[in-house]
C-alpha cells in the first residue's frame, strides 16, 4: 500500500516541475477567478460559458486585433472555491505567476469589491462582470470597471411601475439577504418606495444560510403588504416563493432578485412563478446592434443557444459582455499597454450587444437601462422600459 | 395568532429537522462515528428523488423508502469496504475519513449534476391545510409523517428484532458481543447502511420543499449536529425531539429578535445545555 | 540548563530568519505560498498543544481564527494599528478559551470535540447579525499596512513565519516542562493523572489558552493580510479540519510533525488545485482517504510517526 503514497508523492513533485507558464507575447493572457466550487458555484458555471463563447468566437475570428497584429486570447482559470480571501489570493496568483495582462472580475459585489484592491495596486485594469453596488465601486479605484447599472437602475423603474399601476398600493414589505449585494439592492428598493410616498412596513434581513423562511414570511404577512421585495440568491428565492405561498401571504405586486431570470428558478418554483416581477440587465430581446464580435444581441443570443442549447440569462451574457468590452478597448488603445486600455476603458463609448457601454466617474455603468421583467404564463416577458417591452405590467398573485 | 402560526411554522420545519438528524444519530451512537459525508448523503437521496419523479413521475413521499433502499446497500458497501479498516482506530480518524470522502462525493455530484438549483415540483401542488387562520404546509405534513413512521420503524427493528439486539450489544460492549457470536464487522457496516438509508429517505423526502444542490450538504450536516447536541447524542428519540425543539426555538427566535437573529438563540440555548448537560436532553447510555 | 531553555527560544527564530532572507527576494507567488506555508504551520502547532498533546480533540480552530481576524479587524476600523490590532486578537482568543475552557473542558471525548466545533456556528452567528459592529453579512474591510522598511507581501511573510516560529518555540518549551508531563498524562489517561497529583483543570486550561492564542494571533495576520474578511470566510469548518489533517499527516503530539504535515498539505492543496480546476476538491478528498487508510504505523499512534515514517517513504522512492 506504500506505493499508493510513494507515487502519488512522485506524481505530485513531477506536477510541480512542469508548471512554468510559457508566455510569448502571441496572445492576450486574461485572469479569471473563478467559482467552481463552494455555494457560488452555479453562478461560476454560467459566468464560464459566457467567457468560453466569446473567447471562442474571437479566436475563430483570428483574435484581437491590435495594431497591425492578432492575438489569440488566452483565458487563465482558476477555481476561489466561493472565497472570497481566496479569490483575493487567485487574483494576485494570476497577476504574479501567470502574469495575466488583464482581469475579469470574481462573481458577485463581495469578492469584486476584495478583489478589486489587488488589481489596483499592481495596476491591472479588471472588468466586473457582475457587481452593481455603489459600495463596491466608490473606493477611488482606478482600475475597477462594472458592466452592470448600480442597483438603484432596478428599484427605481420597478418602483414606478407599482406606482403607476396600482395607485391604491402604499404599503411595502422588504426581505433581504444579509449580504453585500441583497442588502444593498434592498437599501435601494426601501429608498424608492419612499420617495414615492409608499410606507415601508416591513424590513427585515435573513442570514446567509437560512434554510426555513416561514417565520419571517409570518411576520411579514401580518405586516399586510401591498408590493413585496425580496432579495437573495436562487436558492433563497426559491424557497421564499414557495413558502409565501404555503403561508397565504397576499399582495399586489411580488419582486423577488436575483431569481426569476434564470430559467432553473422558474422550473423550481412552476405555477407559483406568475406574475413575479424581477429585472436584470441584459435579455435575450434585447435588441442592441453592436461593433463587438458578435455584431448584435440577436446574433448573441443565436450563437449562444447554439453552443449550450439554451438562451442566455444575463449572467451567462455578463460573461460574454466584459470580454467584448475589454476586446474593445485593447483594439482601440491599438496595445496591451495597461495604461491605454485603462485610457480607452475611461473614454467608454463602447458598442456591444449587451448595450451601449460607458462607465461613470467611479467605473459603474451608467450608459444603458436594463429591463424590468416579468413572469407571465411561464415566459419572462419584459415590462419595461417601453421601446422593448414584449408585454405589459400584470398585478395581482396566484 | 401570530404566535400560533409561528408554533405551528416552527413543529412543521421541526419535523423535516428530525428526518435531517436520525440517520447522523443512529451511525453516531452504534458506531461511534461522526458522519461528515451525512449533508451529501441526504442531497444525493434528493437527486434520486428528483430523478425518479422526473423520469418516472413517481411522487417523493413514496419514493423515500425506496431511495433509501438503494443508498442502504451503498452504504453496507461503504462501511464494509472502507471504513471498517478504521473501526478501532480513536474517532478522529475516522471523522476525518468520512471528511475525505465527503470532499469526493460533493466533488462528484457538482461534476455529475452541476450545482444548479432543482426542485421536485408536485402536480397538483400539496397545498396548505387552512384552519383559520392557522395555515400548515400539506408537503411538509406528509414530509413528516413518512419520516415519523420510517422512524418509528427504525426504532422497533432496533429493539425487538435480533440484529436490532445485535446492533445494541455491540454499541454497548464490541468484545463481549463478539464473544458471544455476534459478527461485529457486518453489523458495523448494516448499522451504518441504516444510518445512510435514513439520510437518503430524509433527503427524498426534502426534495419536494428545498431546493436540491451539492453546495446545500454543508447546510443539514450543520443542521444535524446542532440537534443532535439538543436531543442527546446517539439516541434516536433524542435526534426526533431535538429536531422539533430546534424548529421552534429557530421560529420564536426569528419572531422576538428578527430573522436575522433565528440561529443565535438556538446557539445560546445549545451553549447552555452544553454546559449543563452534555449528553443532551435524553441522552443515555442505553439505546433505542 | 540555560541551553535547554534558550536552544528551543533561539532555533526556530533562527531558521525562520534564514528562511525569510532567502523567500523574501523571490517572486510574490512563492512568497504568497510561504506566507500560505507559515499561517498552516502555525495553526496546526497551535491545535497540537489541545488536540496532540493533551489529547483533546478541539474542532474549534476556526472560532478562535476568526475571532481573532475580526477582532484585529475592528480594531484598526476603530484606528488601532495592525501590531496592537493583532496583539489584542491574540488577547482575545486567549482570554475567550480561558473562559470557554471553564465551561466545556471537563466534557471529555466526542462531547469536547462536539462543543468545540458548536463555538465556531455561535461566533459566526454573532458575528453576521452584529451589523454594527462587524459589517455582518456584508463583511469587513481593513485598511492596508503602512510598511516602510519591507514590501507588502515581506511584511505578511515575516508576520506568519514569525508566528509560525514562536509556536514551535513554545511547543518545544511545553514538551519539556512540566506542563507537558501534565498533558501527556491527561492524553493517555486522565483519571489516573488526577490521583497521582497532576492538577489536571490547570494543565488543560493552559493548553486551551495557549493554543488558541496562536490562532488568534494568526486569524489577526490573516485579516490584515487579505484586507476583506466576512463571516462565512474565517469562520469556516474547514478551517478547524485543516489544522488536525496537517497534524496527523506529521505526527500528532510530536513537535514538528505538524510543520511537516503543514508542508506536505499545502503542497497536496497547492499541486491538486493548480492542475485541476474542476475537481480538485473530489481529489483531495481521495487522497486524505488513502492516507487515512494507508499511511503507515497508524497515525493514531501519539508521538512522532509520521516524523519517522514519511523520511523513510521518501528515501524509498525509485
Amino acid at each position: 500500500m506504500k506505493l499508493t503514497v510513494r507515487s502519488a508523492l512522485a506524481g505530485l513533485m513531477i506536477m510541480a516541475a512542469g508548471n512554468v507558464a510559457a508566455n510569448a507575447k502571441d496572445s492576450v493572457v486574461i485572469g479569471a477567478p473563478l467559482p467552481v466550487t463552494g455555494a457560488l458555484s452555479p453562478e461560476g458555471t454560467k459566468l464560464r460559458q459566457g467567457y468560453e463563447l466569446w473567447r471562442e468566437q474571437v479566436n475563430a475570428a483570428g483574435g484581437v486585433k491590435v495594431g497591425d497584429r492578432r492575438l489569440k486570447v488566452d483565458l487563465r482559470y482558476y477555481d476561489y472555491q466561493s472565497q472570497t480571501p481566496r479569490a483575493i489570493q487567485v487574483a494576485e496568483k494570476l497577476i504574479t505567476d501567470d502574469k495575466v495582462d488583464f482581469l475579469f472580475s470574481p462573481f458577485g459585489s463581495g469578492a469584486t469589491k476584495a478583489a478589486s484592491a489587488v488589481a489596483e495596486k499592481a495596476g491591472v485594469p479588471m472588468i466586473a462582470s457582475s457587481a452593481s453596488s455603489k459600495e463596491v465601486f466608490d473606493q477611488g479605484y482606478k482600475n475597477l470597471f462594472g458592466v452592470y447599472t448600480d442597483n438603484s437602475t432596478f428599484s427605481e423603474p420597478l418602483a414606478d411601475l407599482v406606482k403607476a399601476k396600482l395607485p391604491n398600493a402604499r404599503r411595502v414589505a422588504i426581505l433581504a439577504r444579509n449580504d453585500l449585494y441583497p442588502l444593498s439592492l434592498a437599501n435601494e428598493f426601501e429608498k424608492s418606495a419612499k420617495k414615492r410616498g409608499f410606507d415601508v412596513v416591513f424590513f427585515e434581513k435573513y442570514a446567509i444560510g437560512t434554510l426555513d423562511h416561514a417565520s419571517a414570511l409570518t411576520q411579514l404577512r401580518a405586516a399586510k403588504p401591498d408590493w413585496i421585495v425580496a432579495t437573495g440568491y436562487i436558492n433563497d428565492l426559491i424557497t421564499i416563493r414557495k413558502q409565501a405561498a404555503d403561508l397565504k401571504v397576499g399582495g399586489e405586486a411580488f419582486t423577488l432578485i436575483n431569481g426569476p431570470a434564470y430559467q432553473e428558478w422558474i422550473s423550481a418554483v412552476g405555477p407559483l412563478a406568475e406574475n413575479v416581477t424581477t429585472a436584470s440587465w441584459f435579455h435575450p430581446v434585447a435588441r442592441y446592434s453592436s461593433d463587438d464580435v458578435f455584431g448584435s444581441s440577436a446574433k448573441f443570443v443565436e450563437l449562444f443557444k447554439a453552443k449550450y442549447g439554451s438562451e442566455p440569462d444575463f449572467t451567462q451574457a455578463s460573461g460574454s459582455a466584459v470580454g467584448v468590452v475589454l476586446q474593445q478597448a485593447i483594439e482601440r488603445a491599438g496595445s496591451l499597454d495597461r495604461d491605454k486600455v485603462r485610457a480607452e476603458l475611461k473614454k467608454g463609448g463602447f458598442k456591444t450587444f449587451f448595450g451601449p457601454i460607458s462607465f461613470s466617474d467611479i467605473g459603474i455603468a451608467d450608459s444603458y437601462v436594463p429591463p424590468v421583467l416579468q413572469i407571465q404564463d411561464g415566459k419572462v416577458q419584459v415590462v419595461a422600459p417601453a421601446e422593448i417591452a414584449t408585454s405589459t405590467f400584470r398585478t395581482g398573485l396566484k | 395568532m401570530l404566535w400560533l402560526q409561528v408554533l405551528v411554522n416552527g413543529l412543521a420545519v421541526g419535523g423535516l429537522y428530525a428526518c435531517i438528524a436520525v440517520g447522523f444519530s443512529l451511525v453516531w451512537g452504534v458506531l461511534n462515528i461522526i458522519n461528515i459525508l451525512h449533508g451529501s448523503l441526504i442531497v444525493l437521496g434528493g437527486y434520486l428523488a428528483f430523478f425518479a419523479h422526473q423520469y418516472w413521475g413517481i411522487n417523493p413521499f413514496l419514493f423515500a423508502p425506496l431511495a433509501g433502499a438503494v443508498m442502504f446497500a451503498g452504504g453496507v458497501a461503504l462501511q464494509y469496504c472502507v471504513i471498517n479498516h478504521v473501526m478501532a482506530r480513536p474517532f478522529l480518524i475516522t471523522l476525518l475519513l468520512t471528511f475525505g470522502l465527503n470532499l469526493f462525493l460533493d466533488n462528484s455530484m457538482l461534476a455529475l449534476f452541476s450545482a444548479d438549483y432543482r426542485k421536485v415540483l408536485l402536480n397538483p401542488a400539496p397545498g396548505v391545510f387552512d384552519l383559520g387562520s392557522i395555515v400548515v404546509p400539506a408537503d411538509r405534513i406528509y414530509a413528516t409523517l413518512v419520516g415519523l413512521v420510517l422512524i418509528s420503524a427504525l426504532a422497533l427493528l432496533l429493539r425487538f428484532t435480533q440484529f436490532g439486539r445485535a446492533i445494541i450489544a455491540v454499541r454497548m460492549d464490541r468484545d463481549a458481543a463478539a464473544l458471544l457470536g455476534v459478527n461485529v464487522r457486518w453489523t458495523y457496516a448494516v448499522a451504518f447502511g441504516l444510518g445512510v438509508f435514513m439520510a437518503g429517505s430524509a433527503g427524498a423526502l426534502l426534495s419536494a420543499i428545498f431546493p436540491i444542490s451539492p453546495v446545500a450538504s454543508a447546510g443539514y450536516l450543520s443542521k444535524a449536529f446542532v440537534i443532535c447536541v439538543i436531543g442527546g447524542l446517539g439516541s434516536i428519540p433524542g435526534a426526533v425531539i431535538g429536531g422539533f425543539a430546534l424548529g421552534v426555538i429557530e421560529s420564536f427566535g426569528a419572531l422576538l429578535l428578527g430573522p436575522e437573529h433565528a440561529l443565535t438563540l438556538a446557539f445560546v440555548l445549545l451553549i447552555a445545555l452544553l454546559a449543563v448537560r452534555p449528553s443532551g436532553l435524553l441522552g443515555r447510555q442505553g439505546f433505542a | 540548563m540555560m541551553l535547554r531553555i534558550a536552544l528551543p527560544l533561539a532555533l526556530p527564530f533562527a531558521i525562520v530568519a534564514v528562511a525569510f532572507v532567502l523567500l523574501s527576494q523571490t517572486d510574490a507567488y512563492i512568497i504568497r505560498l510561504a506566507t500560505t506555508f507559515g499561517m498552516y504551520a502555525a495553526l496546526a502547532l497551535a491545535w497540537n498543544i489541545i488536540g496532540g498533546i493533551a489529547g483533546y480533540p478541539s474542532f474549534a480552530t476556526a472560532a478562535f481564527f476568526g475571532l481573532g481576524a475580526y477582532v484585529t479587524a475592528v480594531a484598526q476600523n476603530l484606528g488601532a494599528p495592525l501590531l496592537v490590532g493583532v496583539g489584542l486578537a491574540g488577547a482575545g482568543a486567549a482570554l475567550f478559551a480561558g473562559l470557554l475552557g471553564s465551561a466545556i473542558l471537563h466534557l471529555r471525548g466526542k462531547y469536547f470535540a462536539i462543543a468545540s466545533l458548536v463555538i465556531a456556528e455561535v461566533l459566526r452567528e454573532l458575528t453576521n447579525s452584529w451589523t454594527s459592529v462587524t459589517g455582518g453579512g456584508m463583511g469587513i474591510n481593513l485598511p492596508l499596512a503602512k510598511t516602510t522598511l519591507l514590501t507588502q507581501p515581506q511584511l505578511y511573510l515575516a508576520a506568519m513565519l514569525f508566528l509560525a516560529a514562536a509556536a514551535t518555540s513554545a511547543s518545544m518549551l511545553i514538551d519539556r516542562s512540566r506542563l507537558g508531563v501534565a498533558l501527556r498524562c491527561i492524553a493517555q489517561n486522565e483519571d489516573a493523572a488526577q490521583i497521582i497529583g497532576v492538577d489536571t483543570r490547570m494543565a488543560k486550561t493552559w493548553a486551551f489558552v495557549i493554543s488558541s492564542l496562536f490562532i488568534g494571533l494568526v486569524g489577526g495576520v490573516y485579516a490584515s493580510w487579505v484586507t476583506y474578511i466576512d463571516p462565512t470566510d474565517v469562520y469556516d469548518g474547514a478551517m478547524s479540519v485543516k489544522p488536525i489533517l496537517m497534524a496527523l499527516l506529521g505526527g500528532v503530539g510530536s513537535v514538528f510533525g505538524p510543520v511537516l504535515g503543514a508542508f506536505a498539505y499545502l503542497l497536496l492543496e497547492e499541486l491538486l488545485w493548480r492542475n485541476l480546476l474542476e475537481f480538485h476538491a473530489g481529489i483531495l478528498g481521495l487522497l486524505v482517504v488513502l492516507l487515512v487508510l494507508f499511511l503507515p504505523g497508524g497515525l493514531s499512534q501519539i508521538r512522532g510517526v509520521g516524523l519517522v515514517s514519511l523520511p523513510k517513504i521518501w528515501r524509498r522512492a525509485p
